[in-house]
């Protein structure tokens, strides 16, 4: 699994750099290189050239800004938003920041990089040997779905832990390509369909992560195989204001079940109206099946990650309620 | 060598169990170690394999000219450059018109740079028409299937059927009769070095292999017999292994492949291994189900045994061997008046399998000793009790014809109730932790697979520095480190005096290699032998300078001196050095090398069995599904331990592979393909995930061993294996069908109880 | 199968600038080198053992600038230029094993050693982050690599006790074979 022929291109700064991307098409942005390197290694993408990012001087830094938010730069490693005496203020976003994969991974990738990971699916993202044996997907080329026969899209997995957590705590990402800028909110960042599973245009750079400041309480909960290095079989991030059972505003996204990270609105309704109440946390998690959706088999059985979300759904709920 | 019986060690042994650190540490600490895929010859080409994409396919077309005409690629193999060439049982090497699995081999490149072999490999053009594939065990099993090949009528490949004393009579007198099923999956050896082998054929008169293995004998054999050749014309170089776990004791295509190329290009060809390919390639253990059948009598004795065992073989049968293993082991572990074994292997179009990590008994035992456990439940006995009651001894006379000249298997059972705490949790823990426990034994070596001898030779320079040769792998086991120490006991210097030479099949003497748990049994009574053959030449050489008799010399601490008198009296004793000196430069010029061998006097099975106990401890979530082991309580016989440390390392990771195998790890097989082939997605745990690990180790110096020794190679994880998978099934109230027990296979079993206690229906709640 | 001809390797070669060990060294490399590549194949440094190559197992591991564990499969090379990393070969000084090596020596947290090399670099970078390393900093160091002979136990032993071995005071190295 060599890495296929590319052109390797390197900007000096952001200008240059989305010059590059509105120049080529198929062009593809390398950060960390954790994902893009493995995928590549395996021909699920075979780009015209690669850029690196991680190095632009724009995609760089964390600071307070005077509303007190915090604006992360795409280009972070994980390992520095870790170390950073900024993010402590955020503990349920550092515990989604160490959940990543290992130190050894941590140490290479991104912020921007986890926020774009490409969706997960095991019958693609495997070598191009490997996928031969299958034929084509709706990914790779044709009309047809080994995850979830007859589906009509794509659904493979958004398998990446940090979204949740950002999305819970309210955060903005900055896309910025040469036709300029925009702000998009983290929940609306993300589309139900594994092959354009974000809203960013191929030309547009993920820049900044605006996450606004809070004294909400938060959770993040990551359930694996195992502790360390691995991807989730699901996540959850959970936020609410007040204390005890009280809440006014809730927040509940759970993370690595489908395509996109899934914001429960219904059930927080609710649980706003009722209270995190042990009869309401039990109406909330038997809600959860109509709010969820159909589920695939990927990486572990449908039936066990529709448990799985009922179970990380009350574990954050208790949490909530005990902090 | 008369009976091979070792006279009882005295005491002040010097340098055997001394905690010795690896004497080839240096090396591989600091990055020097040289292992295949290090090695750069000159001229050396980058192989590459083309392996079918189907399951099951007729090739209507292959064409490789694009590739051919590549710059660099200096050769392009096909069936057709090999056409009689077999690679194992009916199978050619290259796929001739037909392809069986996916993953077959169907073509092969070399060429100068591993880019353009992999672009090579892509100009290959091949046609397939699909046809029908039986891709599972079970699909196999239909009477409706597809044949895999057409000579094998119901897909089965081979039986083997065994009974030992009358089992239905047996069964017939037994008070209670209790059946289980089980099975197993598809897993991996998961080595660290990847498959890898580089072949230089350039002289049509000798093969030289680099390659890391379990045998170099079976490797030689297997590539002498397909080329042609003599095995002497096959030289192996197995310098540093990086791990093995059964899964480097046979050759397999790519070292044919690899010879093939060098033959057709007349220069040294690597092939490796790519990342998923490794899990294409390997060749462990296949899926497996087992059922059984035990019959007892009210007071907890066992009468009858049924063990009836399926193994999925893959599309080609190639290590019989697990099928007949099975058969035997009861007959090591307990006393019973009959035993019936039911064995076949299955075809299906998947690659052909072999074994893991702990062989057959490993994967076997998960599932037997939850049987086991059940029964003396369902008798009200406790099931370390049960064990203790049926465990055979030392003297016993087994139906196999086994003798057990060393056991301990009832101390080992007592240590671990003792230290475990078994007797205040077992029964009293809360819902959804459980203590199991679980019993083993293993073979240290044997005839069962081959005659099994081992040999070696020392030479001893005249600064006094000893040379060993073994044919002995290290795999990691620490074989080289611990022959060091034997040869230094026995000659009575320091092990660092002692340089091994191993790994390089035109140098060292015969040993049939690493696999069988035969290490240290069988080449270490070989070193000995070749060591005391060296230490009775310089022991005639001392005493006529000392003027005594060659039976008064001791030979301990660097020095030889008379026997009674103190090591290092003027005039009347000689250092090491001295003594060899006096051998080389002396009149006679003698220098000293000596040579022995070891051969089990017994004409099939084996001479020792090491045996052991372990409990383990968990804890199941009953929302997630997770499992944690908290704690294993280990209690190993093996003999004598010769180098503690290394023994602990051993037990250590046995431990983790134990469990990892029952918890965690399982080829996700979908239409013959692995959907997992990866170490992130197959499943190991990693540091988070470890247990506490106690041991003790059981010493009951067996008569036949070097120094007492027996076997610590593969006895422990059969044991661990057993010992968690009856844990889990203790916190859940139930046996486990299945492993590996993930945590959806557990949820599934905790929501019946839900259902159950839902319902009130008794029972439902674990304990 | 569509049999599309590509462009030969060496087209896109350009000169990597990379400070390996302390050594500058300036290697024609191309954008299908990853920084293992060069480490093994261009400069010929075999300590770094190459694995999965796709993130997962940790043999590749080397240190950055920082002394932080890399994996250096998952990072093309030509990222690496004007960049210096250290991979195992620079681990000792003069012949003498750094303190964390002896400990796996002593310990027997090493096997089979092909992880070796890895898990030593994911150690050391460990001990330069925290030097007296909590259980949660050692189990998390160390969960990027496998090493399945030892099953950690021993590893976690020996970086537990590294500083034992600090100061030169620790026994010399034992023999060796090649
Ligand atoms: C063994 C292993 C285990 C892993 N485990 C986990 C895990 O547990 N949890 C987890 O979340 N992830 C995991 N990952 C995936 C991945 O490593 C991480 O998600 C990482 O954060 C990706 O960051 P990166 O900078 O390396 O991304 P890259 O690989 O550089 O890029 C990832 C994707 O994002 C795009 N991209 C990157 N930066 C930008 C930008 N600024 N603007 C626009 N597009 C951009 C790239 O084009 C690419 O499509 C694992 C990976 C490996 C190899
Ligand atoms: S989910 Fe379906 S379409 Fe998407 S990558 Fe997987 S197989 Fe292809
Ligand atoms: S080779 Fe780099 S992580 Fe396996
Ligand atoms: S020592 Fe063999 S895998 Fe670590």
């Amino acid at each position: 699994m060599l890495l296929p022929d590319h052109e390797f291109l390197k900007p000096a700064s952001l200008a240059e750099g989305l010059a590059l991307l509105a120049a080529g098409p198929g062009a593809r942005v390398l950060a960390g290189g954790t994902d893009v390197v493995f995928n590549m290694r395996g021909r699920l993408f075979t780009p015209p050239a690669v850029v690196s990012v991680r190095s632009l001087p724009e995609l760089q830094g964390l600071h307070e800004r005077p509303d007190g938010s915090l604006d992360i730069g795409a280009g972070c490693r994980l390992t520095d938003l870790l170390a950073d005496p900024l993010l402590a203020r955020h503990p349920a976003l550092r515990t989604a920041l160490r959940a990543v994969a290992s130190r050894h991974v941590r140490n290479l990738a991104t912020l921007g990089g986890n926020l774009c990971l490409d969706t997960r699916c095991w019958f693609t993202n495997q070598s191009e040997d490997w996928r031969a044996a299958r034929g084509p997907c709706l990914k790779t080329g044709i009309d047809a779905c080994h995850a979830l026969h007859g589906s009509p899209v794509c659904v493979a997995l958004n398998n990446a832990d940090t979204p949740p957590a950002l999305i819970a705590l309210g955060a903005t990402v900055t896309l910025a390509s040469v036709r300029g800028e925009r702000q998009v909110a983290l929940r609306d960042f993300y589309r139900d369909d594994g092959i354009d599973h974000t809203v960013r245009q191929p030309d547009e750079l993920l820049t900044r992560v605006i996450v606004p400041p809070t004294t909400d309480r938060v959770v993040f909960l990551k359930e694996t195989a195992r502790q360390g290095m691995d991807f989730a079989y699901g996540t959850i991030a959970a936020r609410a204001d007040g204390h005890g059972a009280r809440a006014g505003r809730i927040t509940l996204v759970l993370g690595s079940l489908t395509t996109a990270p899934v914001v429960l609105d219904a059930i927080t309704t609710r649980l706003v109206a009722d209270g995190l109440g042990d009869d309401a946390i039990d109406a909330a998690c038997a809600g959860l099946r109509a709010a969820l959706g159909p589920l695939t088999n990927l990486y572990s059985p449908a039936a066990y990650k529709r448990e799985l979300a009922r179970t990380l759904l009350r574990r954050a709920l208790l949490a909530l309620r005990e902090m | 060598m008369t009976d091979g019986r070792a006279p009882p060690p005295g005491p002040g042994l010097g340098v055997i169990g001394r905690r010795q650190p690896r004497l080839d540490g240096f090396d591989k600490v600091s990055g020097r170690s040289v292992f295949a895929d290090d090695i750069e010859l000159p001229g050396m080409l980058h192989g590459r394999i083309l392996r079918s994409p189907h399951a099951r396919a007729r090739i209507v077309r292959l064409d490789t000219t694009k590739a051919r005409a590549l710059p660099g690629v200096k050769a392009v193999v096909t069936n057709g450059d090999a056409p009689d060439l077999v690679f194992s049982e009916r199978q050619p090497l290259l796929a001739k018109g037909f392809v069986h699995y996916v993953g077959e081999e169907v073509a092969a490149v070399a060429a100068t740079d591993p880019f353009i072999a992999d672009e090579a490999l892509r100009l290959i053009e091949v046609e397939y028409e699909p046809l029908p594939a039986v891709t599972s065990l079970r699909r196999a099993l239909q009477p409706d299937a597809p044949l895999v090949h057409e000579w094998a009528a119901g897909n089965v490949a081979v039986t083997h059927d065994r009974d030992f004393g009358d089992p239905d009579a047996a069964f017939a007198e037994s008070d209670l009769v209790i059946t289980d099923e089980f099975r197993s999956p598809v897993q991996h050896n998961t080595l660290a070095e990847f498959h890898v082998a580089i072949a230089d054929f350039s002289n049509p008169d000798k093969l030289h292999v680099w390659t890391p293995t379990q045998s170099a004998p079976m490797y030689q054999m297997a590539l002498a017999k397909a080329f042609g050749l003599e095995s002497s014309q096959v030289r192996i170089v197995y310098g540093n292994v990086g791990g093995a776990f059964t899964g480097r004791g046979r050759a397999k295509p790519h070292h044919f492949v690899a010879a093939l190329l060098s033959r057709v290009a007349a220069r040294p060809v690597k092939i490796k291994a790519t990342a998923d390919e490794e899990f294409i390639m390997f060749r462990g253990s296949g899926e497996t189900l087992y059922r059984f059948r035990t019959g007892v009598t009210r007071d907890g004795r066992i009468r009858a045994l049924e063990l009836d065992v399926t193994f999925d073989a893959g599309a080609h049968a190639e290590w019989a061997m697990i099928l007949w293993l099975p058969a035997l082991y009861p007959n090591w572990l307990y006393r019973f008046e009959g035993l019936r074994y039911r064995g076949r292997f299955v075809y299906t179009n998947t690659v052909p399998k072999g074994s893991n990590h702990g062989g057959i008994m490993g994967r076997m035992s998960a599932g037997w000793m939850q049987h086991l456990t059940r029964v003396a439940e369902e008798l009200g006995l406790d099931p370390a009790e049960f064990h203790r009651r049926n465990a055979i001894e030392a003297g016993d006379h087994a139906r196999d014809g086994s003798d057990f000249g060393s056991c301990g298997l009832k101390e080992c059972i007592d240590r671990v109730v003792e230290r475990s705490g078994w007797q205040v949790k077992y029964g009293r823990l809360p819902p959804y932790r459980g203590i199991g426990i679980g019993i083993g034994a293993q073979a240290s070596g044997g005839k069962n697979a081959s005659n099994d001898t081992s040999a070696a030779m020392v030479k001893i320079a005249d600064d006094g520095r000893v040379t060993l040769f073994t044919g002995i792998p290290d795999l990691g086991q620490g074989s080289w480190t611990v022959m060091a120490m034997i040869a230094a006991e026995v000659l009575g210097i320091e092990p660092a005096d002692v340089n091994v030479v191993g790994g390089d099949s035109d140098i060292v003497p015969f040993d049939w290699g690493a696999f069988s748990q035969r290490g240290t049994f069988m080449t270490g009574n070989a070193v000995k032998v070749a060591a005391e053959d060296a230490r009775a030449q310089l022991a005639s050489v001392a005493a006529a300078a000392l003027g005594v008799q060659a039976e008064d010399l001791v030979f301990a601490g660097g020095r030889v001196h008379i026997r009674g008198e103190a090591p290092d009296a003027p005039g009347r004793s000689l250092s090491f050095r001295e003594a060899v000196a006096k051998a080389f430069h002396g009149g006679e010029g003698r220098y000293v090398m000596g040579r022995g061998f070891f051969n089990s006097p017994r004409q099939s099975g084996s001479m020792a069995f090491s045996f052991g106990a372990q409990v383990a401890e968990v804890e199941v979530d009953p929302e997630s599904g997770a499992v944690r082991v908290l704690k294993v309580t280990v209690a190993h016989d093996l003999g004598r331990a010769l180098n503690p440390l290394a023994v602990e390392g051993q037990l250590d990771g046995q431990v983790f592979s134990g469990l990892s195998q029952v918890l965690y790890e399982e080829c996700r097989m979908d239409a013959g393909q692995v959907l997992n082939p990866s170490r992130l997605e197959y499943k190991l745990p990693r540091t988070w995930e470890l247990p506490e690990v106690d041991y003790t180790l059981v010493e009951t110096i067996d008569p036949y061993g070097p120094f007492g020794a027996k076997e610590v190679g593969e006895g422990p994880i059969v044991v661990t294996m057993s010992a968690v998978a009856a844990a889990v099934a203790n916190a859940l109230g139930e046996p486990l069908p299945q492993m590996p027990m993930t945590p959806w296979r557990l949820l599934r079993v905790i929501r019946h109880h839900r259902r159950r206690r839902a319902r009130g229906a008794p029972g439902a709640a674990p304990r | 199968m569509d049999a599309k001809r590509e462009t030969p390797p060496a087209g896109r070669s350009r000169v990597l600038r990379l400070v390996v060990n302390g050594d500058l060294h300036e290697v024609l490399v191309t954008p299908r080198h990853t920084l293992l590549d060069v480490i093994r194949g261009e400069l010929g440094l075999k300590g770094t053992k190459e694995g999965c190559t796709t993130g997962s197992c940790g043999v590749c591991t080397v240190h950055n600038d920082r002394g932080e564990a890399i994996l250096s499969c998952l990072t093309p090379a030509l990222e690496w230029d004007g960049e210096s990393i250290t991979t195992i070969e620079g681990l000792e000084s003069g012949g003498r094993l750094a303190p964390i090596q002896q400990a796996f020596v002593e310990h027997h947290a090493v096997q089979c050693g092909y992880c070796t090399p890895g898990v030593i670099m994911s150690a050391q970078a460990i001990l330069n982050a925290t030097p007296e390393p909590a259980e949660a900093d050692i189990n998390d160091g160390l969960a990027g690599v496998i090493c399945r002979c030892t099953g950690h136990i021993k590893v976690k032993e020996a970086v537990r006790n590294a500083w034992r071995y600090a100061g030169g005071a620790g026994p010399a190295p034992g023999g060796s074979h090649d």
